[in-house]
């Protein structure tokens, strides 16, 4: 038995959970947040912040927070201050008010009891908890809008207005909300609202040309040295890009992709890998979508199929693909239809999401056309079309 | 009360060994984990704080016992179980 190897020199760098050290074209947010939070690092009795910070999916939000809080702890500690970051993602505790406290207390008294108490004495819980130890705390809410739904103003309120009912004490808890939209706190009243809204921090998607860095990124630490050629990870951009700049994706992308690799036994991470992973994730391919397409469409989808299959490749040239149809028209006994047609072909495909046409300018004579097969493997695609095509 | 009294109670040095092992804990928990009922547990525990080997901390109306930092005969204690438990 041949020993196992794999294109992996440390998977767990690619896991959903794991904040990396440096955070690609996130920079400039978290010297703000750091800005925000600066006083802790010199006064933190005096005052407390409520920052929020919004985006899309897979556009950093939790990574940022995770990754500041980390930073922030080690700073402070350093100063001799007493602080925690404490991460709690609302949705786990169904949005209650009473469960997410609790898991804040349980990082001072861990064997605080579960029950027996309300919202309310929880929150006096953690606070007399903080004034007995001289702690401070950053208490991000993840998936604050779960908590919005569930509890409404009142809860908010309480986490926002917690100083008022102590005055001449130490200020101990500042709060990051993370949401994906704003939208979600126009449920609040005015009054809550207000006390949230002073610093908002939004992420943008990101777009191809960052994915590629934050990919860049991971790949150097996840995978063993030249697994992973240049153009997958671009392939992997491009999909990411198609789910609205979702960073995540790209990575589990990435991630599932060295897996199909290492399961085929191959030294490095082809497009074709990046094919079955996207299709494993979303099912792109669908079996009523080529049953409607007309013959020579099928011959054509084919033909590109096989091109990609035996090439192993991220993108074919147009000339390439047109070869490979006029094979498959010679199998069937067929008349290849003409460029023209073809063209109209790429774009009906394309429209389809099966095949992606980039029109790209090489030096000074022409234009060429680059086609990618961006979603489905080629495998698939051929077995597919060849049983479709049987059947006719 | 003499050092014999305090610690010839099968109950309270379970009640210590655990409170050193597990840190604070409040009067329900303890009884559910030495495995005694609520008012005997409550009352070991309160000969315990009277000795000043253990104090109790009120959260509302939850109360939680922890060794006394402050106390000599509290860091006495710890070191004898400390060293009981890894000389086993």
């Amino acid at each position: 038995m041949t020993p196992y190897r794999s294109v992996f020199k440390d998977e767990s760098k690619l896991d959903i959970n794991y904040v990396p050290r440096r955070l690609p074209h996130r920079e400039k947010e978290h010297r703000l947040l750091m800005e925000f939070f600066n006083f802790l690092l010199q006064f933190p009795e005096r005052m407390t912040q409520r920052v929020i910070i919004t985006g899309e999916v897979g556009t950093g939000k939790t990574s940022l927070a995770q990754r500041f809080g980390a930073d922030i702890t080690l700073e402070a500690n350093k100063r001799g201050v007493n602080f925690r970051y404490v991460h709690v993602n609302c949705r786990e505790y169904r949005g209650k008010l009473f469960l997410i406290l609790q898991h804040a207390v349980s990082v001072f008294r861990p064997n605080f009891p579960k029950r027996g108490y309300s919202a309310e004495e929880a929150l006096e819980t953690l606070m007399q908890s903080l004034d007995e130890e001289n702690a401070y705390m950053i208490l991000a809410l993840d998936e604050f809008d779960t908590l919005i739904e569930q509890e409404g103003s009142e809860s908010v309120y309480k986490l926002t207005r917690l100083q008022e009912m102590r005055p001449g004490k130490p200020q101990r808890i500042s709060l990051i909300s993370i949401l994906r939209d704003l939208k979600s706190t126009e449920k609040l009243d005015a009054s809550a609202r207000s006390t949230l809204q002073r610093n908002v921090i939004s992420l943008k998607r990101y777009p191809k040309d960052q994915l590629v860095d934050i990919l860049n990124d991971r790949v150097a630490m996840a995978f063993e040295p030249s697994t992973v050629p240049e153009d997958v990870v671009d392939l992997v951009a491009e999909l990411a890009v198609s789910e609205s700049g979702n960073a995540r994706f790209a990575i589990e992308l990435l991630w599932r992709a060295g897996k199909y690799a290492d399961a085929e036994d191959l030294d490095l991470v082809a497009a074709e890998c990046v094919r079955k992973a996207v299709s494993s994730i979303t099912p792109t391919l669908r079996r009523s979508e080529l049953a409607s397409l007309g013959f020579h469409e099928k011959l054509f989808l084919l033909g590109a199929a096989r091109v990609f299959k035996g090439s192993q490749g991220t993108y074919a040239s147009l000339p390439e693909i047109e070869e490979g149809y006029a094979v498959v028209c010679e199998e069937f006994g067929e008349q290849p239809h003409s460029h023209t047609q073809l063209w109209k072909y790429v774009q009906l495909f394309s429209a389809l999401g099966i095949l992606k046409a980039e029109v790209t300018a090489t030096g000074t004579r022409g234009r060429s056309t680059r086609v990618s097969l961006p979603s489905v493997p080629a495998s698939e695609l051929e077995k597919e079309l060849s049983a479709a095509l049987e059947k006719r | 009360m003499e050092i014999e009294e305090v610690f010839s109670s099968k109950p309270r040095m379970k009640i210590l060994r655990l409170v050193a092992r597990l840190g604070a804990l409040n009067v329900s928990d303890i009884a559910r984990r030495i495995n005694l009922n609520y008012s005997t547990t409550n009352q070991h525990l309160k000969l315990l704080e009277a000795e000043g080997i253990l104090q109790q901390r009120v959260y509302g109306r939850v109360r939680m016992y922890r060794f006394n930092d402050r106390s000599p005969k509290a860091i006495a204690v710890q070191n004898l179980i400390e060293t009981w438990e890894q000389n086993k």
